[in-house]
């Protein structure tokens, strides 16, 4: 009896003990993390629009979230776009006919909206109890108050599992650059879709050519390999780039599928954005709405 | 029963006559699954060598004051607190290379190497000496992995720690995943090829 | 408020798989489902009329989670008979994610609207074949080796702790998912991961080993011993790990325990099957033992990589 006494107490204590050194770990780390997946997203977006530590991104530009919801009541479906405004945010919503429903101007810190959860909570605070589903989150670049870029986030599934990737679109929605985030694909094979010879295929690609792209089963050209690489000089690589600007992308050996589903993919991303996006501009214009882009 | 060895014999003994990996072959999902570059070996081993290290510690401190019927335990919730530690120090602190190494950080809590160096080592020495083991089979380990990544990553990519050396990459093969289990294979054939000839030598004097 | 939206959910599903049963007389649609890679296929329960089925303009198809975004059906044929049309569309659907169709009248007003998607039970087989063969854990997680390579010497042993591992498997991956969806989630504390998951495994191998022992000695006595070995193993930590990155539900947990034991069972059998022949073969003193079941390990798992992306569901 006495022993079971002490096994109990000990293992308490060394429960408690344990509990306590996890708790400071993860106190101390949990900011640090943060604060490292924050400078590591900032970073992958610099990088897809051509700044980086020693290049630093000028301050006439500025980045603005678009972050859009799906509304659903009782069966009818909406979508609400949560927009930086002049000052302060604007709620709109818009129906599924591209036909404005509601504007509502939000006074929230943009800070407070950088966390998931918490931005959650406070659009389902607009939403007046409907049911709110986060759908993505777009940035729009501008230059002195000019759009230049888009940013787009988007997931798919690939040979695997999921592939998460980044976007960049020029105002006429060609690609500047995509970044592979996530991936599970074997290593060797279709993990190299992170290779840069594979991803740089995509920079440049109008939203024409990109609309009927397809990936061909052909061995990579030696000079358009060291030019995606980025291997030869700049002048002599840009020209054999724009030689290739209007041909398919060129598939892994021996990971056509994966190559296929990017390419799927990012199709797929940039043709809904270009939709909303005219949908929404097209809103904003004919109501007159004063956003930050 | 007291230990006589001083420290420096008991880091020897971990990297060397009793590798984890090469000699003792425990803990071999690491070593076959993420052995595909240098740094990814390091990482790891670094990842181990503090658990072993800390956990080592900690049972060797608490030595007395744990009940027998209740070792085993023990030694699990040491080793969990301690591998919950490092991995949440890594994914705060190194991101890209805690997503390199994936599930394996976790699973450094059924690592056979580290409950065995407990239940054979720490619970016994003092606290000094079970530093020292901690040290030298921690390093066997990262050793060991950096080897073959060494090997992997040189034969499979060309490359060392990312530096191009042959600037081809000779078999793509070795870098493919199931490539781990015959570099580990060949290389445990290797070390059996050594001993067995330097016993043959040392037969013939 | 995490189990109430559990239970809600759990209502709903039960309501949605039974509601067909009941009501399969009542529905304008009795069967939906993709065809080729750019075709939905509806069956009619009754014939409807011609003209509206004909009219690609009565059908509204989006995917669930894009209601804003309408696909362009390019075509509508209608059977014969009159009770089946084929959705023809200008792209190919994406089959991965659910659909839904809504046919309206010639008046506007909207007959039926229904989800097309692939069926939950294939995605369930799916988990489970991808634990079993695709991603093996053993041959391509490469997880569980010292175990793997320790009892894989005889079959009879082999098959013991396959089968043992399996149960313990599944046990301790469904305790570990109440835990996880109830305590860890609710309460924010998902860094404790390992240390809730490892007490639990080592929980379901103490209750195994004591309700064996008391319950069938006979079957104890030949499977006891592997019961020690269980704990120091990789594999039965990776599942809980795995499920709670998934986030999967308890069916779909259940299929990921059950394909992971299952696919370590197959391991252990098939080098069981390769070693007891190695035994007899002449093999150089150097590879004799580890190295040379290494290298046969890894000879499966280059087979194995061709089991790579399989879909079969």
């Amino acid at each position: 009896m006495k022993d079971i006494l002490t096994i109990i107490m000990r293992l308490t204590l060394s429960c408690m003990l344990a509990a306590t050194v996890m708790g400071v770990a993860y106190l101390t780390t949990i900011k640090a993390k943060k604060h490292n997946e924050h400078v590591n997203e900032q970073k992958v977006r610099y990088a897809l629009l051509g700044y980086s530590d020693q290049k630093p991104i000028p301050g006439s530009m500025a980045l603005h979230s678009i972050y859009r919801y799906v509304v659903s009541d009782a069966g009818n479906q909406t979508i609400g776009y949560l927009l930086p405004g002049k000052e302060g945010f604007i709620f709109v919503t818009l129906d599924l006919e591209g036909k404005i429903v509601d504007t509502k101007v939000v006074k929230v810190e943009e800070s407070s909206l950088a966390e998931r959860e918490e931005r959650d909570k406070i659009v389902r605070g607009i939403a007046g109890g409907k049911d709110v589903v986060f759908a993505d989150q777009t940035i729009v670049v501008t230059d002195n108050g000019q759009r230049v870029a888009y940013l787009l986030d988007g997931k798919f599934t690939g040979f695997k599992t999921f592939i998460g990737v980044m976007l960049a679109l020029d105002p006429q929605f060609s690609l500047l650059g995509l970044e592979i985030l996530e991936h599970e694909e074997d290593p060797g094979l279709g993990a190299e879709i992170e290779q840069d010879f594979f991803k740089n295929q995509f920079k440049g690609k109008t939203f024409d050519t990109l609309k009927g792209m397809d990936v061909v089963k052909e061995p990579l050209p030696d000079k358009y390999f060291q030019a995606l690489e980025g291997n030869i000089a700049e002048a002599d690589a840009a020209a054999i780039l724009k030689q290739y600007l209007e041909h398919d992308i060129y598939a892994l050996t021996g990971a056509t599928i994966s190559s296929r589903s990017v390419n799927n993919g990012v199709k797929g991303i940039v043709k809904k954005f270009a939709y909303r996006l005219n949908i929404l501009d097209a809103v904003l214009a004919e109501q007159k709405i004063a956003v930050a882009f | 029963m007291a230990n006589d060895k001083t420290s420096m014999q008991l880091i020897s003994r971990g990297i060397l006559s009793e590798n984890p990996i090469f000699k003792l072959a425990l803990s071999m999902c690491p070593a076959v699954g993420i052995s595909t570059t240098v740094m990814n070996g390091f990482m790891l081993g670094i990842a181990v060598l503090f658990v072993q290290v800390f956990s080592s510690v900690t049972i060797s401190l608490f030595k007395n004051k744990i009940h027998p019927r209740i070792r085993i335990p023990s030694y699990t919730l040491t080793i969990a607190t301690w591998v919950t530690v490092i991995d949440l120090a890594l994914a705060a602190y190194m991101p890209e290379a805690y997503a390199k190494m994936g599930i394996f950080v976790k699973l450094i809590v059924a690592f056979a190497i580290i409950t065995m160096r407990l239940e054979m080592f720490a619970c016994k020495e003092s606290v000094k000496d079970s530093f020292w083991d901690g040290l030298g089979m921690g390093l066997g380990f990262l050793v060991g992995m950096m080897v073959i990544g060494l090997v992997r990553e040189l034969l499979g990519s060309g490359t060392i720690l990312g530096y191009d050396i042959l600037g081809f990459k000779p078999l793509l093969f070795f870098i493919l995943p199931s490539a781990g289990f015959f570099v580990v294979g060949l290389m445990m054939a290797f070390f059996n090829w050594i001993e067995i000839a330097y016993k043959r030598a040392k037969g013939l004097k | 408020m995490m189990m109430h939206k559990q239970l809600k959910y759990w209502t709903l599903a039960l309501l949605f798989s039974l509601l067909p049963l009941c009501l399969q007389a009542a529905e304008l649609v009795s069967k939906q489902s993709f065809g080729a890679e750019n075709e939905i296929v509806l069956t009619f329960a009754a014939a409807i009329d011609k003209n509206t089925a004909k009219n690609r303009a009565s059908y509204k198809v989006f995917e669930e989670s894009d209601p804003d975004i309408l696909l362009e059906v390019k075509e509508a044929v209608v059977s014969q008979n009159g009770l089946q049309v084929s959705l023809l569309f200008t792209e190919p659907l994406n089959m991965a994610k659910s659909h839904v169709v809504s046919l309206r009248g010639e008046d506007g007003k909207e007959l039926a609207s229904l989800l097309v998607k692939k069926p939950y039970i294939g995605y369930l087989l799916s988990i489970l074949i991808s634990a079993l063969l695709v991603n093996n854990f053993v041959f391509t997680k490469y997880l569980g080796l010292c175990v793997f390579f320790g009892t894989s010497k005889r079959k009879t042993t082999a098959k013991g702790m396959g089968v043992v591992f399996t149960i313990v498997m599944v046990a301790s991956a469904i305790m570990s998912w109440f835990f996880y969806q109830f305590i860890l989630i609710p309460y924010n504390l998902n860094f404790l991961q390992i240390v809730v998951f490892i007490g639990l495994v080592s929980l379901t191998v103490q209750a195994v080993d004591t309700v064996l022992r008391k319950v069938n000695p006979v079957l104890f006595n030949s499977f006891g011993v592997y019961l020690v070995l269980v704990i120091a193993n990789c594999v039965i930590i990776a599942v809980p790990l795995i499920m709670a990155s998934n986030n999967y539900n308890i069916i779909e947990t259940f299929m990921l325990a059950l394909g992971a034991g299952g696919g370590f069972l197959l391991a252990l059998y098939l080098m069981s099957s390769v070693r007891e022949r190695l035994d007899l073969a002449n093999i150089p003193p150097t590879f004799k033992g580890l190295p040379i079941a290494f290298i046969v390990a890894g000879q499966f798992a280059m087979a194995f990589l061709g089991f790579s992306g399989l879909q079969l569901f």
